[in-house]
């Protein structure tokens, strides 16, 4: 059978379609940030916009921890270490030095990136459940490290940014300017994403989280390409926390430096959907004013309750819909992951 | 003709056992050598060695005039050795065109252009109709054919295929043998570890017999089937190539 297709036979189209992946804005994505700028405008209660704020915020750190454990399979229980890394690196900087946090962001970013990648070299290799552990275990080293170099950090006790507002502190007497802030960041982190999802690095991503033999025998480096994306990861998440201690102007070590925290940038990422750009904000725009609500409305009478209906719901996300809300959405409107 | 592969005096060892024994071949650019033997003879260890996913206890593995026997699996690559998994190993959650893809980025840097390059490998293959199917609807003999495709869109200089017939038609079989044996005439030399006999004996230009780890035939198709140690080995009675 000469010619330029030898496999004729084979004629039967597939029933599947995958979509493909770029760098453009669907519609959906571009109604998603119109909403995000209309709601960032209203002005909401004092109570309604720290809601605003925390949910942009975990957003972009959901988005930050999807670059590695949803496109480069690097499942990490550890980023709160790289959140406490950037919020004290601006906020010792700041209290230091008297340097800006709007150059101290940067900072914290930086050696955030720079823990992250000697994470990746040392950790990397591991595979499974085993690097998942000892992300966790260096989270722990961290938050005990922040816990007892009082010196430097003020130990239990944690630091305290003096509330006074100005632009060049990066301390706001309304609330107004974090909700920006904090979109851009979220819009930031997006763009990142977005670019990478249409770049070739972003292909070397999803191939060593596929299969690193295969990887490897094309010609793609594992041990690089890992370390670029916990760099990447783990120093956005530095800029969100260095963001964080800017808005709460409290650093308290077993707060920022906790599993929970590391636990909940994976949860938001995988309620909304693994190594997808749209997954973790939808994530969060779900489940963080859903648990601040639940927090609010029962803390008080019944404490703890809004715990266990806030786990509930995440098993009953993870049972039904394990590729996530944009798997859910996908399925729905017929569009695959090309919401 | 110029010896591009090496193989000097290799060995390679995992504890008691001595997978390969002193094993030495060379293989010219051009030339479609197939390499035959028993399960457990040492054909995968003998690739992942020079594919550099294993390295050896002893020997040399020279390409292109370049001593490589320690180098790591991607900068084998990177220098021109493409392989393909006996067991496919396909990025399950892509396409079929962005598993071709992340070969062809080592030729063509822009996502845009190493996608053009993969639908035409995949054309060339077959797979037209599949390059945006998730790899998940693929069948076996398709995942076959595209760990050929995705071995041959970095360009190689030399590809090693590790028993893409497994699995496959008579059909498909047929005019994979035409495929791959046109292969040196395009500039790729080819060594391709193989059980379906007939596909192999009659494109190899050569046969390498392993056994126990260690070579016990190396020649012309013809005479491979008549030897009496590689018949008692592995063929068990003598090959009729007519």
């Amino acid at each position: 059978m000469p010619g330029p297709h030898p496999y004729q036979l084979v004629s039967a189209r597939s029933p599947l379609v995958w979509p493909r992946r770029g760098g453009s804005l669907s519609i959906f994505e571009i109604g998603i940030f119109v909403a995000c700028v209309a709601i960032a405008m209203i002005g909401f209660s004092q109570n309604l916009q720290d809601i605003v704020v925390l949910t942009f915020l975990w957003a972009g750190l959901a988005l930050a921890w999807n670059i590695a454990g949803g496109y480069a399979g690097l499942i990490s229980f550890g980023h709160a270490a790289f959140f406490g890394i950037g919020a004290y690196t601006s906020t010792i900087l700041f209290l230091r030095l008297g340097l800006s946090p709007w150059i101290g962001v940067w900072c914290g970013g930086l050696l955030s990136a720079g823990f992250g990648a000697g994470l990746a070299i040392i950790c990397a290799r591991l595979r499974g459940p085993f690097f998942i552990l000892s992300t966790l275990a260096a989270a722990e080293v961290a938050r005990i490290g922040a816990l007892n170099w009082a010196s430097l950090t003020g130990g239990p006790e944690g630091l305290s940014i003096p509330p006074v507002a100005g632009i060049a502190n990066m301390v706001f007497a309304s609330k107004t300017p974090y909700v920006f802030l904090m979109l851009a960041f979220l819009a930031a982190v997006y763009a990142v994403t977005k670019g990478l999802e249409a770049s070739r690095y972003g292909y070397y991503l999803y191939s060593v989280r596929d299969d690193v033999d295969a990887a490897s025998a094309a010609g793609v480096n594992p041990l690089a390409v890992r370390t670029a994306a916990m760099a990447l990861s783990a120093g956005l998440t530095g800029i969100g926390g260095s963001l964080f201690a800017q808005y709460f102007l409290y650093l308290d070590p077993t707060f920022l430096i906790s599993p929970d925290l590391s636990f909940q940038f994976a949860l938001l990422a995988a309620v909304g959907g693994l190594g997808t750009a749209i997954g973790p904000v939808l994530g969060s725009f779900l489940i963080t004013p859903m648990s601040e609500l639940l927090r609010s409305y029962l803390g008080s009478q019944a404490a703890g309750l809004h715990l266990v209906i806030y786990s509930a719901l995440l098993i009953v996300v993870m049972l039904y819909f394990p590729s996530g809300i944009v798997g859910a959405l996908g399925r729905i409107s017929g569009r695959g992951r090309n919401l | 003709m110029t010896a591009i592969l090496k193989v000097n005096n290799l060995s390679c060892r995992f504890g008691s056992l001595l997978a390969l024994n002193d094993v030495s071949f060379s293989v010219d650019s051009g030339e479609l050598v197939g390499v035959i033997g028993p399960n457990g003879a040492g054909k995968s260890t003998l690739y992942n060695l020079i594919a550099g996913a294993l390295s050896p206890t002893a020997g040399e593995i020279v390409f292109d005039g370049r001593s490589v026997t320690h180098l790591k699996s991607h900068q084998i690559a990177r220098i021109g050795i493409a392989r393909t998994f006996q067991i496919p190993k396909p990025y399950r959650q892509l396409s079929v065109v962005e598993n071709v893809m992340l070969t062809a980025f080592q030729r063509e840097k822009s996502v845009g252009r190493a996608r053009a390059l993969a639908v035409a490998i995949l054309s060339e293959v077959g797979l037209t109709d599949y390059v945006d199917a998730p790899v998940a609807t693929l069948t076996i003999g398709l995942l076959k054919r595209l760990e050929v495709a995705r071995a041959l869109a970095m360009r190689p200089k030399l590809v090693l295929f590790d028993e893409i017939m497994a699995g496959l038609t008579p059909t498909e079989v047929a005019t994979m043998t035409k495929f791959v044996g046109d292969l040196p005439a395009r500039g790729i030399t080819v060594i391709w570890v193989e059980h379906v006999l007939y596909a192999i004996m009659k494109t190899a230009s050569r046969i390498m017999v392993l056994n126990r780890g260690e070579i016990i035939a190396n020649g012309v198709p013809a005479a491979i089937a008549r030897d009496p140690a590689v018949v008692k080995a592995y063929l068990g009675e003598e090959m009729n190539l007519a």
